[in-house]
């Protein structure tokens, strides 16, 4: 299990060119898999804004994460994407959970073990929906 | 039981959909009185200075009232003002203000806010109320704001509201405190009606 708090701002470089294309930035969540869905990053100096498809990763390693060379990079990434750092989780009764301290998941698959919070960690598996306004999560 | 919250405490409440995005917040709750129920809320737009929208929650469209956001399923459940207040025979508004009157004819204050519960019910279990002196013996030096519980046998219209009279057996001062009083009226009222008929 890896934290993205541990991944962010890490390297983002190409398997066989050893090109840098960014730092890690930010994740999308797929809500329906619950899995990640892709990994935004901050782009290298003059270049625009791009997002990877997970599938396209190669490795998360300790201090790089290596994507397959001839990746299809994503330049136009979703409108408004949301970052999921510091949004206030509600449960679909209407109450606050406080708010997405980390993301747990696991490096391999992409998908979401937990959600950390100040209040404690949610299981990945009771994401209902993910907004500009909050993570929806299932009581539980 | 479910969390009690008072009606004006939901004004400014945020709307969200289960997919996490604020639509509206609530403007004002509106009341169904003979049902003893929420009929809806009233809408309005999500900034702080947003006007009214034309777009009303009815009840039946609500997935859970909470302490901190109205829940709905999507936007699409939404509908016009008239689906809410057409329902609610005395809106919140008017209800505000009405006497309360005892079945055995006692005038026991006036209608200051609506307590419901938390939750999916959408009941009205109780009123705050500015209580007259009759109420209760112990406090003669002012008019007291406390809360008391419905009762089953709701008679409502826009000047007063009649409540059962061993309902204001069950008053307290606080929604903590309510909670448990209500609860003990209801008990009260269940034990009545299943005691054999002499």
């Amino acid at each position: 299990m890896t934290l993205f708090s541990k991944i962010r701002g890490l390297p983002v470089v190409t398997l066989g060119e050893a090109n840098e294309l960014g730092v890690v930035r930010s994740l999308t969540i797929d809500v329906v898999s619950g899995l990640i869905g892709q990994v935004r990053l901050s782009p290298a100096r003059g270049r625009k804004e791009i997002a990877i498809d997970w599938s396209a990763l190669h490795v998360i390693g300790p201090d790089a994460v290596l994507v397959r060379s001839g990746t299809a990079l994503d330049t136009a990434p979703p409108a408004a994407p949301v970052d999921i750092l510091g949004i206030r989780v509600l449960t679909e009764d209407g109450d606050e959970r406080g708010t997405v301290r980390d993301i747990a998941f696991d490096p391999v698959t992409g998908r979401v073990e937990k959600w950390c919070t100040a209040l404690g960690d949610i299981p990945g598996d009771r994401l209902v929906g993910l907004g500009h306004y909050a993570l929806v999560v299932r009581t539980g | 039981m479910s969390e009690l919250m008072s009606a004006r405490d939901l004004g400014g409440r945020p709307v969200v959909t289960l997919g996490g995005e604020a639509v509206a917040r609530v403007k004002d709750t509106v009341f169904d009185g003979p049902g003893g129920r929420v009929a809806g809320f009233t809408l309005n737009g999500r900034g702080l200075l947003a006007g009214p929208l034309k777009q009303s929650l009815p009840w039946s469209a609500v997935h859970s009232l909470g302490r901190d956001a109205v829940m709905i399923i999507g936007r699409g459940v939404l509908a016009e003002p008239a689906a809410v207040i057409a329902r609610g025979e005395a809106a919140h508004g008017r209800v505000l203000g009405a006497r309360v009157l005892t079945d055995g004819g006692t005038e026991v204050g006036t209608v200051l806010d609506l307590v419901v519960e938390a939750g999916i019910s959408g009941r009205v279990v109780g009123f705050r109320i500015a209580a007259r002196q009759s109420l209760e013996s112990g406090s003669k030096r002012r008019r007291r704001k406390v809360y008391v519980p419905r009762g089953e046998t709701l008679a409502v219209s826009g000047q007063a509201l009649v409540i059962p009279a061993d309902a204001t057996r069950f008053v307290a001062d606080d929604l903590a405190g309510f909670a448990a009083q209500v609860e003990a009226f209801r008990l009260r009222d269940t034990a009545d009606r299943t005691e054999p008929t002499p």
